[in-house]
């Protein structure tokens, strides 16, 4: 008994120790964020909260439109999201449920996509872009990834789990058109991973730095991961300012994880264990 | 209310012939049973009539209108999965009003008629739930409710049963049976269960390897077979079919021949004779025989014999056979009436 115990606090210190670790990074973002540069840089650096959040946030809404930026990087989060939903949902109903022309081989096609690295389509990216007049232009962000292979393959699995063929020829003897069967059977069995991806999707976005890189010239239309790097110079960073663009940056992932890390993981897992 | 014709209905899945055409006539009010092995076609049948399933070649036809382009819903044809197949997001009252709201019936009139085919299958005290939370026997109950608020001119049913337990299945049969007496519906209904078609059916269609062997009413399908197949496929335990001993057969089997086969016509080389008419007489008359195997069921037992110089064993199914009928005992056998059915060469029936 004694031995488990031991091992046990073991474990737990152990864990403890990691969770610290990966926790730091996080604690220290939002402690800068209320302290002036030169605090920052004192030894020791400051370990509690300070005063300084309101000079920071100053500085960060002098250097840059800060309100417009996060107005972008939501905007574009949730356009991204909705669309990708709504594609992504589409193209593994279809995959899953449908036998059509060369459906192998596009979903091969689809899948093969994952396997090119992405900064290959950086210069492609910004080139099409270019093309089509969408430079600085935020549907140059969202319409690229509306239908990720990631996603596709993702409500694939997951309609081959949860949809049961019998239930759409049900609906269709019940007399419901195609388009209805996807919206009133499909898509309200398909909630759990709609879930999961969207989640994916809107971190994945708010979170892109290189998309916006390409496709954003003028500093009003950067999204937050960019226009938070224009703080950053050789000789004068804000660290400050930074830290407490970054954290504001975070807080709306943070309030969506907790609302939804349960549907997160179960929607991850139900595919797998079903 | 509906009649079904099918006349030279073919299907061809990529290079494969599935359906070899097929000729049939529902008729209007009628429990048409489509029975055969797994695999012979039957719910490919039943789905080129359902309409999710294109037809190759031949023409269907409701109530006289060519229906091979109709949509399902424009088929007037419910169907009942084995899956069940409920909506799981819906309620009871939603599953089965579904198709009358795509129908663009009001909310009110649904819930009339929802409430209305409820209470003809008892089922008014689950409108509420969902799926999950039902047994299969309520799933399967609300299943056949769905079908019927649409009021169907033809009433489908895949393998209904299949996934209900013993009891449960014979209490459906009795209902269904109840259910088509009260609506006088046409319905067609798919088993691979000799006893679901053989209970359940006005007519029977024996299917086998893509094509109809023969349709009938159940006993005359049982009594008078077309064929070997359908001698073997209705019956359990299944018909003895007995062949004609060589020249140098045994002696049992030739007295078993000339017992079950004199008189008859030259071209029968084998004879199917039911179980339930094999005798069991004492040792030293009849034909000679070793019970092998013998299940006591209580009411009745059943005994697998051997004859010698016949290849299969023999099933007999007699009255509660007595303790004394144990493997290994020497028996006698001998037939039961004249109702031994003849087969030429090709497992045509010779009458
Ligand atoms: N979509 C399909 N593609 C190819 N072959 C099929 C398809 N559906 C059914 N089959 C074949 O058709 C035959 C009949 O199937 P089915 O009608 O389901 O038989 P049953 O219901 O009598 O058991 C089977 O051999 C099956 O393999
Ligand atoms: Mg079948």
């Amino acid at each position: 008994m004694g031995d488990t115990t031991v091992s046990r606090l073991g474990a737990y210190a152990m864990v403890a120790a990691g969770g610290l670790i990966m926790l730091a990074p996080f604690y220290f973002m939002f402690v800068f964020a209320t302290h002036a540069r030169t605090d920052i840089f004192r030894l020791p650096p400051p370990l509690l909260f300070g005063h300084d959040l309101p000079g920071n946030v100053a500085i960060l809404i002098s250097r840059m439109p800060f309100w417009r930026n996060l107005g972008w990087s939501l905007y574009v989060a949730l356009f991204s999201t909705v669309l990708t939903l709504l594609f992504c949902s589409m193209g593994g109903y279809a995959f899953a449920r449908f036998e059509f022309r060369f459906k192998q081989s596009l979903f091969a096609l689809v899948m093969g996509t994952l396997l090119v690295p992405s900064f290959m389509n950086m210069i492609p990216t910004f080139m099409i872009m270019d093309a089509l007049g969408w430079i600085d232009q935020p549907r140059a962000l969202y319409l690229p990834g509306a239908a990720s292979a990631f996603g596709i393959f993702l409500m694939r699995q997951f309609v081959a789990t949860a949809v049961p063929k019998d239930l759409i020829e049900a609906a269709r003897m019940d007399g419901c058109s195609e388009l209805g069967i996807y919206f009133r059977i499909v898509l309200p069995l398909l909630k759990p991973a709609l879930g999961t991806l969207a989640l994916i999707t809107f971190i994945a976005s708010w979170n892109n730095f290189i998309g916006p890189l390409i496709v954003m010239r003028s500093p009003e239309m950067y999204t937050l991961p960019l226009a938070l790097r224009s703080l950053q110079s050789p000789v004068g960073t804000e660290w400050g300012a930074l830290m407490a663009g970054s954290a504001i940056a975070t807080l709306p992932l943070l309030v969506l994880f907790v609302l939804s890390s349960r549907q997160l993981i179960s929607g991850l897992t139900t595919g797998a264990v079903k | 209310m509906a009649q079904v014709t099918l006349s030279g209905i073919r299907k061809r899945y990529g290079s494969v012939d599935v359906i070899k055409g097929i000729d049939l006539q529902i008729h209007e009010g009628e429990f048409m049973v489509f029975v055969g092995p797994s695999g012979c076609g039957k719910s490919t049948t039943l789905r080129m009539i359902a309409g999710l399933e294109d037809i190759t070649a031949g023409d269907l036809l409701i109530d006289g209108v060519r229906a091979n382009q109709l949509r399902p819903v424009d088929r007037g044809a419910a169907m009942v999965f084995q899956s069940y197949a409920l909506y799981p997001h819906m309620t009871v009252a939603d599953n089965m009003g579904f198709a009358l709201r795509m129908a663009g019936v009001t909310a009110a009139e649904r819930s009339a008629q929802v409430g209305r085919a409820a209470e003809t299958l008892r089922i008014s005290h689950l409108l509420e739930r969902y799926p999950r939370e039902l047994s299969g026997g309520e799933r399967q109950r609300v299943a056949i409710g769905r079908a019927i608020v649409r009021k169907p001119k033809v009433f489908l049913f895949d393998e209904p049963l299949s996934n209900l337990d013993a009891a449960l299945r014979v209490n459906m049969r009795i209902e269904l049976c109840r259910l088509h007496a009260e609506l006088g519906a046409t319905m067609i209904y798919v088993t691979h269960d000799q006893v679901e078609a053989m209970t359940m059916g006005s007519r029977i269609a024996v299917f086998n390897a893509g094509g109809i062997e023969q349709v009938g009413a159940p006993l005359a399908l049982y009594d008078r077979p077309a064929n070997e197949f359908v001698a073997a496929f209705l019956g359990a335990p299944r018909i003895n079919l007995v062949s004609q001993p060589q020249a140098d057969g045994s002696a049992a089997h030739r007295a078993l021949w000339t017992l079950l086969a004199d008189g008859r016509p030259d071209r029968v080389v084998r004879v199917g004779w039911r179980p339930e008419h094999v005798r069991v007489v004492a040792a030293d008359t009849g034909i000679p025989a070793q019970v092998v195997l013998a299940e006591h069921l209580g009411d009745t037992s059943i005994l697998y014999l051997r004859v010698e110089g016949v290849t299969e064993l023999l099933h007999a199914k007699v009255a509660a056979g007595g303790p004394h009928l144990q493997p290994g005992v020497r028996i006698g056998l001998s037939a039961r009436g004249d109702t031994v059915i003849g087969f030429d060469q090709h497992g045509c029936q010779v009458s």
